[in-house]
Formats: C-alpha cells, structure tokens, sequence
C-alpha cells in the first residue's frame, strides 16, 4: 500500500463531499483556464496581427486613457530617413448587431497593412466612401457578402469585400476606410496610433540597433509619444491590458472560493479524523507524516479539480468561440501553457488551503486525539 | 547489569491544572521478557501509567527511562513508539477505510521497507495470528476478536520489544476473549518481549508473572 493510496482513501470516504469540493476547484480552474486562455489567445492574435501586418514601430500616446494621436503627426513621421511607411490607424469596438460586437479598424486605402490582407471576395474599398470589408468570420457571422449594406453605428454602408488575414482578430474584425470611422466615432483629426514600417538598416546594423535607434530618434522628435515595438504593443495595448486585468481579477476571486472549498474540506475531515490522527501518532507516526498526508489528500482534490477545470475552460472557450456575440475575439484553443499552469495553480492552491488544517491534524497529541470523542 | 527494560520513577501525572490527580508518585520496574499485568479500578490511573510508559504522554514530575535513559530528555518520543513500543487498544482503532493488510502496514511508513517489503511482512503477521485467509476485509468485514487479532498484527509490525495492552479483551465475549490472551502470552514467549496489560479482570491478570495493582493513582501492591 502506498502512501498515495491511503490519501485517495481518506477523499473516497465522504464521496459527495468530495465531489462538491472538486467541483468548487473545477470552477475556479475552469474561470482561470478560460479567462487567461483568452486573454493569452487574445494577445497571441494581436501579436500574430502586428507580425503579419509588416508593422515594426507603434507610435502611440504616452499615457494610457488619453489614447489617441493628432493625425498631422503622420507627415513629419514619414519624412523621417528611416521610414518607409508611417500609416494612421483608428481601433475600435463596436456592437455592429445587438449579438456582434466586433473590433473595426479604420486605414487608408492606400496602408501599407492593406496589403497583407487576402481578398476572399470583392474587391478593397475607396477612401472617403461608406464602405467596409469584413473578416471571413464576422462576415459569416453577419450573414453579409459583397454588395449587401449593412448598418454600422446607424450609417449605412456598403459591404465590398471579404478577406482573411494573418490573426483570427482580423477574420473577426470589419475595416471601414479611416476617415468614415473617425465620423463615427467623433475622431475628426485623431487616430489611436501610426504603424511604422522600417527601412531596411544600414549594412551591419542589427534589427535591434535599427529598432532602437528609430524608437530613440521617433520619441526626441514627438516628446508626447512613444514608440513602442509592435511585438510590445500587442501585448500592452489598452484592449489586451483590459482582458488580462479582468482575466486575472475574475479567476483569483474563483480560486479563492476554490480555495476555501478545499479548506472547509481538509477542516472538516481532520476534525472527524482527530481520533484516527491520534492512533497514526501513538503507532509511531512523525507530526511531519501526518501533515503530509493531509498536504497531500489537499493536493489530489486541488490537481484532480484542476483537470476537471482545465477541461472546463477548455469547453467554455469552445462554446464561447461558437457563439456569434464573442466568436470575432476567442478562438476556441487554449495554449498548452495554461493548461500546465492552470494544474500548477490548482495543485499550489490545494497545498496552501490545506496547510492550516494538515498543521491542526499534525500538532493534535496523541493522547488527547485518542481521547477524543 | 540491571534487566530492568522500562522504568518509572516517582511517576505524577496531573490533568485539569492539576485538579485530577492520575498519578501520584509511581515507582515501578519492568524486567526484559517480563508479563506485567496493571489492575486496578475505572479512574485509578492504570491507563494513564501505561501511556506514560509507552511515550503517548509524558509525566507531569518524576521520569519513565527505557533501557536507562529518560523519555524526557534522550528520545525521539515517536521514533520510541514507531520502534520500539507496539500498542493494542481495547477499541481496536483500525483505520476503517483501509484493509486488514494496509491497515497492519501504517506502523512500517515510519521504517525504511519498500511498498513490497511492507505488504509481505504485513501478510506474514497476519499469518502469525490466523488471519491469513482475511487480508483484504476492512474492519466492518471482521469479527470483533478478527479486529483485534489485525490489531495485535499491527502492533508488531515494527517488531518492538515491549507491547502495552490497554483492556485488549474489554470488547470480546469470553470465548474471544481467550483466544487474543492466548495469542498475546504466545507473542510474548516466542518474541521473548515485554507484555503489559492493563485490566480489570482477575482471570486475565493471573496469566501474567507479576501483576502491579494501582489504586487512587498509587500502586498499592
């Protein structure tokens, strides 16, 4: 008989309860595995975005709520040696239907991110026109093609075409030409950023020193902004900030409830155990080996509570990524790291809920445990 | 060289801030091999004496010394219970969720013996008190004299050299009763150990070679 065996034991012993309490840690496993996994999702498609669009350089505003730059910006930016191309873009997110919300971007016709865009149907829009292309996923979504109109914001416009991009964010997302969305959205002269294209550096010049020298040269000439590396601005752009905040929030105040699950559980089961904690000590057992069999009956129910919510979470963002009110920013697949760590945090959570009653069980003494009625 | 194997010298014990008196100045020795039986009646502290000399407790004056050395100051107290002390317990106390195997094995967790060491020895204490054909009954599944037969099982598991018996036969009818006093005076002379039980029962204190009688916490004869 293993050590192990007799911890499973002790769990099996009051079975509902156990059960409940797993399902306590499964929910709170189940919230972190879906709330982090799509912040994480989330954040690889804003990377997999910027990657894909040949952005280098974000030049946005230092501050984090005063988000948008004036659009005059551009023309000084572009006429700086080492740009090759210094595009406006506007970000948004908006309820196209009262079920979809997608995020909509406003570029020139002419931006250089137009290019790595493929064009499934239709054909690109004109500047200055109500019109938009959408991503194969939200078109789908809307049901709309080329030459249907659509409601935006309570203007109409003109669907021209259908395309895919680099990230599922774009498959989800609707591009409207710049200046109709700064109509829109009340933006006349400003845009949430301009995406920078590098030329290629001088000969022995590395990515890095180019990168550097550009961000260096960009923030001397614009005090008020910053220049961040696209790889940096998908990562720590407002939106992705705002789900990791909320993600994180949300699942430590669920694994705090699981949490306390597992240590109204080890309480209780220590407390209906005290004689049998007595006999394991009077039969020789170290306090040490007692508070390990009760760190680890405390750990089985936080790693198999973790397995039922990893598989959870995994369910929700596939649910979560089928439903047309969410499917434009989730999509569907967990990275594998979140699982790990999600069983990692289960297991550490477990461990800490069941110190205060491992450490109760462990200092009883024998005696007075066997006494115990 | 003395045979004295366990000692108690000017045992109290006080519970309640002292307001219950268990036992009051204790002088008692027990001889290697020796069959000691504690009589006394409900609340005389024959109890408390036994757990005292087996190192569930400790005295409140006075010192219980093993082969000459202090409980108090020379031994690890649950290494001395693991090793060397092996107890039997009127209400059995078996770990119901396990086996008569697993439970026999709990003792040895406290030992260096594999996962494989430990069945197989827990296997052939059971064999060594008849209980060979129910290693694998939880407690619920055994007669009250098989419980305490896995019981006894246990407290060999480390192979000690003293056994403390606290009412071993205070829950079987007289038939069961026999059969565990006979197992347990036939463990004693083929393991050549100490045997200390504590009873009230005549018939079972005369089994035994010297018989301490203990009365308002003193021993009185």
């Amino acid at each position: 008989m293993s050590f192990i065996r007799i911890a499973l034991k002790n769990l099996l012993r009051r079975r509902l309860r156990t059960v409940l309490t797993l399902c306590g840690v499964g929910v709170g496993i189940a919230a972190f595995v879906a709330l982090v996994g799509f912040s994480r999702s989330f954040e690889d498609q804003w990377a997999k975005l910027y990657e894909s669009s040949g952005t280098d350089i974000a030049v946005v505003q230092k501050t984090f709520l005063n988000t948008f730059v004036d659009e005059s910006v551009g023309e000084k930016l572009r006429s700086l040696p080492f740009v090759a191309a210094a595009d406006p873009v506007i970000v948004n997110l908006m309820d196209l239907t009262p079920e979809v919300n997608a995020l909509v971007y406003g570029w020139p016709a002419n931006s250089f991110e137009m290019d790595t865009l493929t064009l499934l149907q239709g054909r690109r829009f004109h500047d200055d026109q109500p019109e938009v292309m959408l991503g194969e996923v939200l078109a789908e979504n809307l049901g709309k093609k080329p030459g249907e109109e659509m409601d935006i914001q309570g203007a109409p416009f003109q669907v021209v075409g259908v395309f895919r991009g680099g990230s599922a964010l774009e498959a989800g997302a609707a591009v409207l030409p710049l200046r109709e969305l700064q109509k829109l959205s009340d933006l006349g002269g400003k845009v949430t950023a301009f995406h920078v294209h590098l030329r290629n550096g001088a000969e022995g010049e590395s990515d890095q020193q180019r990168m550097q020298k550009a961000r260096a040269e960009i923030e001397a000439a614009f005090p008020g902004l910053k220049a961040l590396p696209a790889s940096v601005r998908a990562r720590n752009n407002q939106l992705v900030v705002l789900a990791r905040s909320m993600a994180w929030g949300t699942s430590v105040i669920a694994l705090f409830i699981g949490a306390l699950g597992i240590a109204n559980t080890m309480a209780m089961s220590v407390f209906e155990r005290t004689k049998e904690i007595g006999v394991l000590r009077a039969l020789g057992w170290r306090r040490s080996r007692v508070m390990k069999l009760i760190l680890i009956e405390a750990a089985i129910l936080g790693l198999v509570g973790g397995c039922f919510g990893v598989v959870g979470g995994w369910l929700t963002l596939r649910i979560l990524a089928g439903l047309p009110f969410t499917a434009s920013f989730v999509t569907g697949s967990i990275p594998p790291l979140i699982c790990g760590e999600g069983l990692g945090i289960s297991v550490v959570v477990g461990l800490l809920a069941g110190f205060l009653p491992a450490q109760r069980g462990a200092r009883l003494s024998p005696v007075e445990a066997l006494r115990y009625e | 060289m003395s045979d004295c194997l366990l000692e108690g010298k000017n045992v109290t014990k006080h519970y309640d801030e002292g307001r219950i008196q268990a036992l009051r100045g204790v002088d008692l020795a027990v001889n290697a091999s020796e069959f000691v039986a504690i009589t006394g009646p409900s609340g005389s502290g024959k109890s408390t004496l036994l757990q005292l000399l087996g190192g569930l407790d400790q005295p409140t004056s006075g010192e219980i010394l093993f082969r000459g050395h202090s409980l108090a100051n020379s031994f690890d107290l649950d290494s001395y219970r693991s090793r060397r002390v092996g107890f039997v317990f009127q209400a059995f106390h078996l770990l119901p969720t396990l086996r008569a195997l697993e439970n026999v094995q709990i003792p040895m967790f406290e030992t260096k013996l594999g996962l494989r060491e430990r069945e197989a020895k827990a296997a052939e204490l059971l064999r060594e008190v008849g209980l060979e054909h129910r290693l694998q009954q939880y407690p619920n599944q055994l007669s009250a004299g098989e419980r305490q037969r896995t019981a006894i099982a246990r407290s060999l598991a480390n192979d000690p050299e003293i056994l403390l018996a606290d009412e071993p036969t205070g829950n079987l009818d007289s038939e069961n009763s026999a059969k565990i006093m006979a197992l347990l005076t036939g463990i004693q002379a083929k393991r050549n150990m100490v045997l200390v039980i504590v009873t009230h029962e005549s018939a079972i204190a005369q089994l035994a070679q010297r018989t301490i009688h203990i009365r308002d916490g003193r021993i009185s004869s």
